[in-house]
């Protein structure tokens, strides 16, 4: 469930430091790259990563290994709206297994954490709470080989919510969430571009407001570089529609969304991915404003550790 | 006849069938590739298999220690124990190159040819 609109000043602050940071990795790579050449063939004898987690909000097209499974804590921040100060956090507590060459199931519990105050269309609140359940599914559609880049997943992810993730009140939200996960092999071992497509619809029911149906709908494109054997780094861009429906017919405003990555395996079995996204440019439909803050945040943060056995 | 029996003969089939779409061929004969690891390598370094075939791999290891068989690409992993011999099943492969290595040691690599 969205938040109402009202305008406010604008401000380019924030946009400016993301596109510096942006062009601040991307010259790093740049630089990087012309650097060593050696180093760059040397990548050829690292192993094979697999690229699920490697885009920060993106999510890459691998689906594990068939008998693996995996439990990972992975939190999304959501910070600042047009006044007062926000910050919501959503936490999946997460057991995800491959069952086949092909599937991959994940499910899990959500925690969420809302700290609100002094604004206009949300009520104050200091909360922690059981957010609710999900379950997700993923079925590897086009298979990466030596002689072919490119790998795309298909997925659905079902959430049940009894917190609202913008205002924290007490809801019954039904989410269905389905992606495409692309993503291509640039350079062997070492540079990876992932694609993603989304469709979102839910509902939420609630005590005051009755039912709510919305859906978002967009893409993302990512560029991730193999630094080191378990490091890498790189930087996505998400752009989004909101809808006030879920056939995509009542189009409310859409923003975009920019920020570095960072995925770095500390052993086999154990990893960390870690991204920060500023909303760059935005528009809310009937509201000359800077940025889309009703419906989305201007900064969201995403840190996930996962230990696989 | 119920709606509810008319549903679940429609939904029944339909969930088999995209449940047989889902599952690799199984059903056709495997081809049989077989590894052994000692001293810390696998060896031959280098095996091959034959394109569009299930693929067996038996993994014999004559170390004193256990083995993580384990592969990104063919997207398997199977712990073999000291002294013993595992099995790892494998899709109907395209041609390609696909690389293998021990996970309990860095230096141990081998591949999978499907040509």
């Amino acid at each position: 469930m969205r938040t109402t609109r009202h305008p406010a000043p604008r401000s380019t602050s924030q946009s400016a430091l993301v596109l510096g940071a942006l062009a601040v990795l991307l010259g790093g790579t740049a630089a990087a790259r012309a650097e060593d050449a050696s180093a760059w063939q040397d990548a050829s004898s690292w192993r094979e990563i697999e690229t699920k987690y490697i885009f920060g909000f993106t999510t890459g097209s691998g689906i594990g290994l068939e008998g693996e499974k995996e439990f990972t804590v992975d939190s999304v921040g959501r910070f600042g709206k047009r006044d007062g100060h926000y910050a919501a956090t959503e936490t999946k507590y997460e057991f995800e297994f491959t069952p086949s060459q092909f599937v991959q199931i994940e499910f899990g519990a959500l925690g969420s954490t809302h700290n609100i105050g002094g604004m206009t269309d949300l009520d104050g609140r200091n909360q922690a709470a059981f957010g609710g359940g999900f379950a997700e599914i993923r079925y590897l559609a086009v298979e990466r080989t030596s002689n072919n880049p490119l790998s795309v997943t298909l997925a659905v992810e079902p959430t049940v919510r009894l917190i609202d993730e913008t205002s924290g009140a007490s809801v019954h939200n039904y989410e269905f969430e389905t992606t495409v996960n692309a993503d291509l092999e640039l350079l062997r071992n070492r540079l990876y571009a992932g694609v993603n497509l989304l469709y979102e619809p839910e509902v939420t029911r609630t005590a005051t407001d009755g039912t709510q149906r919305e859906a978002t709908f967009g893409g993302a494109a990512a560029l991730s570089v193999r630094l080191a054997p378990n490091l890498l780094i790189g930087g996505e861009v998400w752009y989004l529609r909101h809808y006030d429906s879920p056939t995509l017919s009542a189009f409310t405003g859409d923003a975009l969304m920019a920020g570095p990555t960072l995925y770095v395996k500390f052993t086999s079995k154990m990893f960390m991915t870690a991204a920060w996204n500023a909303q760059v440019w935005g528009r809310e439909v009937g509201n000359p404003v800077a940025l889309n803050l009703s419906e989305f945040q201007r900064h969201r943060a995403r840190l996930k550790f996962a230990y696989e056995f | 006849m119920s709606a509810a029996t008319v549903t679940l003969r429609t939904l029944i089939p339909a969930a088999l069938g995209v449940i047989a779409l889902l599952q690799p061929a199984w059903a056709e004969p495997a081809a049989d590739v077989r590894v052994t690891y000692s001293n810390g390598q696998f060896q031959p370094g280098v095996v091959s298999a034959p394109v569009d075939k299930p693929v067996v791999i038996h993994v014999k290891n004559l170390d004193a220690k256990a083995l993580e068989f384990e592969s990104t690409s063919l997207r398997v992993e199977k712990v073999v124990a000291a002294q013993s011999e595992g099995i790892v099943n494998v899709r109907a492969l395209k041609p390609g190159r696909y690389e293998f290595y021990d996970d309990f040691n860095d230096k141990a690599r081998g591949a999978l040819v499907v040509e």
